[in-house]
């Protein structure tokens, strides 16, 4: 049946009266002055000095809080190298269990020999090894995050590929979405994050040996690290406990800071700046050694993005330039606006699998089974949706 | 030469990509298909067109003050990837055990197989008959089938050496096959005497 839709319209106007009011406005501008105002150092002690973890993820400064840098000019030849995955999830519905995970590299090479390279590499996995972290007892079967945590290593695989292809020019290795890999978290430390982190952390160790800066490109980070500390800046208790936080001026300013995104924090950045840099406190980067991940903030025209990236590369002054130059010039070559980085959307339209794709993949492995006598039977559900007869 | 690949057959034409982007070979032009050895496919070059190899992702403004024409593909090396340029041939005849035969062969050519120009004397033997100009006067492409005859015959007039006996005896043909059109007939022969030049002459006079 069609969705109700008139019935949707006065609550999406509810909606919009609601997002656009001029108190947020105003919230943000007080929220810009509190950063500003916060001692960095007194910040950072304060954060790290708490004995009882904080229920948010908080971003440490490193140096100051409300810094801006403008890029440094672009090398004259250079090369911007990107990966991004796509992948077909196991279905329950299906008689065989498999997934697919196809990583898209780009090379794009500027200056006075232009030249670009666009492959993918598509892998069907279909063994017991890979379709269960436990083969023998298949209780850790690969699907949600550990699927996600194996796409990762993919694209991670493929940007250290499409690295070894450039030669005598300056370049960044790029990666759609987050180098924390928050996802395996809740996983267990010493078989599965074990298992996932040791090849990941490796392709970073080749990266560090060979001087590569690593970074990672969040276009509309819903992320709110800085806006908790600023929380954590305004809170005069030791463990923060917020259901029973006294009412005050200073407790109402803080729930309104937490309907604010650093992404609107950071919209003061002129195109091109960047803020300082921050570290992450997720606890998963605790088992990331030298490859602590760090981000900042970036205004790339017409949006605020984040960058993370190793340790290693935002504390060296000229991978850190090389990075924010780079990245800026990628979106100021990028054909929409708000921009993205050519490299990066190359990079997506290697990997994605579309749904045309999917349908022949299907049919490839229904012909192959057929040919050795197995017949393919999807589930009667699956069936229904395909055939929507009345 | 090989000049492209076909991506699309069927028995009336077929389409091919480009192998260089942006210069699909020029309207009117011969080409042809070695399907084996003693076999090849005869075609015109009814159509051409470069896009975005993506349907669903069209191709977008790219240039600035500064930089436009050949250096957008310069600063963007990405689109020499993205980007297809494709060309459509009317099929016109073939050759079988060294026979030319002209008008639809009975088979279309084979997907995948290669494009290629044809050289002066392939074209000449070809064009030595002209009965395949009725194929090219009931295309319904998006080209006008008045200017695609005019080009070719412009094409074919050049690669025979500026044959004057060719261009008038095809004159003849094609004012035989417009006869009953007289407004089709002035507009072939116009784009004809348009494209041949100063020097151009006789075709104007049906």
């Amino acid at each position: 049946m069609p969705l109700k839709l008139g019935l949707l319209g006065e609550q999406i106007a509810q909606m919009a009266t609601a997002s656009a009011a001029d108190d947020r406005r105003r919230s943000l501008e007080r929220a810009r002055q509190l950063m500003a105002s916060v001692d960095a150092a007194e910040l950072r002690a304060k954060l790290e000095e708490r004995t009882v973890r904080l229920p948010w993820l908080v971003a440490v400064p490193g140096g100051s809080v409300a810094g801006t840098r403008a890029p440094a000019p672009c090398p004259q030849d250079f090369s911007v190298v990107a990966a991004d995955g796509s992948f077909i999830a196991p279905d329950r519905h299906s008689p065989v269990r498999f997934y697919v995970i196809n990583a898209g590299h780009v090379v794009l090479t500027y200056g006075q020999h232009p030249s670009a390279v666009l492959d993918s590499s598509p892998r069907l996995y279909f063994r017991d090894d890979d379709l269960y972290l436990d083969p023998r007892v298949r209780t850790v079967p690969v699907e949600g995050n550990r699927l996600s945590a194996k796409m990762c290593l993919a694209e991670v695989r493929a940007l250290w590929e499409g690295s070894e292809l450039v030669r005598d020019v300056s370049f960044v290795a790029v990666r759609d979405g987050s180098l924390i890999t928050w996802g395996l978290q809740s996983e267990d430390p010493s078989f599965v994050q074990q298992q996932f982190l040791g090849e990941f952390l490796g392709y970073l160790d080749r990266f560090l040996e060979r001087g590569i800066p690593v970074v990672s490109y969040i276009s509309y980070p819903g992320a709110r690290d800085m806006i908790n500390s600023l929380r954590v800046w305004l809170c005069p208790r030791q463990r923060v406990d917020c259901e029973n936080c006294p009412s005050s001026e200073d407790s109402r300013f803080c729930r309104t800071l937490a309907g604010i995104s650093d992404r609107e924090l950071f919209g003061f950045l002129a195109e091109g700046e960047r803020s300082d840099v921050f570290g992450s406190r997720s606890a998963i980067l605790d088992r990331y050694g030298t490859h602590r991940i760090e981000f900042f903030y970036m205004s790339v025209g017409g949006e605020v993005v984040r960058l993370e990236a190793p340790r290693w590369v935002t504390n060296g002054p000229k991978m850190l330039d090389l990075v924010q130059s780079l990245i800026y010039d990628q979106c100021l070559r990028s054909a929409i606006h708000p921009p993205y980085p050519p490299a990066l959307q190359e990079a997506h339209e290697q990997a994605v699998i579309s749904g045309a794709d999917r349908r022949v993949i299907e049919v490839m492995i229904q012909r192959a089974l057929a040919d050795k006598g197995l017949v393919y039977l999807e589930s009667a559900k699956a069936q229904s949706k395909r055939r929507r007869a009345v | 030469m090989r000049i492209g690949e076909i991506v699309e057959s069927t028995s009336v034409q077929f389409v091919s990509e480009s192998l260089e982007l942006g210069r699909p070979p020029a309207l009117g032009s011969l080409l042809k298909v070695e399907v084996s050895h003693e076999s090849h496919l005869y075609g015109v070059v009814c159509y051409g067109e470069t896009r975005s190899l993506d349907p669903g992702r069209p191709a977008v403004r790219r240039s600035t003050d500064e930089v436009y024409d050949d250096r957008v593909y310069h600063e963007n090396p990405q689109l020499a990837h993205v980007l297809r340029t494709e060309f459509t041939c009317l099929t016109v005849g073939a050759m079988e055990g060294g026979v030319v035969l002209q008008g639809l062969p009975p088979q279309p050519p084979p997907l995948h197989f290669s494009v290629r120009s044809c050289n002066a004397e392939e074209s000449t033997r070809f064009t030595e008959d002209l009965y395949y100009f009725r194929l090219l006067l009931g295309a319904s492409g998006p080209v006008p089938s008045e200017q695609l005859l005019a080009s070719h015959v412009r094409r074919v007039y050049r690669e025979r050496g500026t044959d004057e006996d060719w261009l008038r005896v095809a004159a003849h043909e094609i004012a035989q096959l417009l006869k009953q059109d007289y407004d089709r007939l002035v507009a072939v022969l116009y784009g004809i005497e348009q494209g041949s030049g100063p020097s151009s002459r006789g075709a104007s006079t049906p």
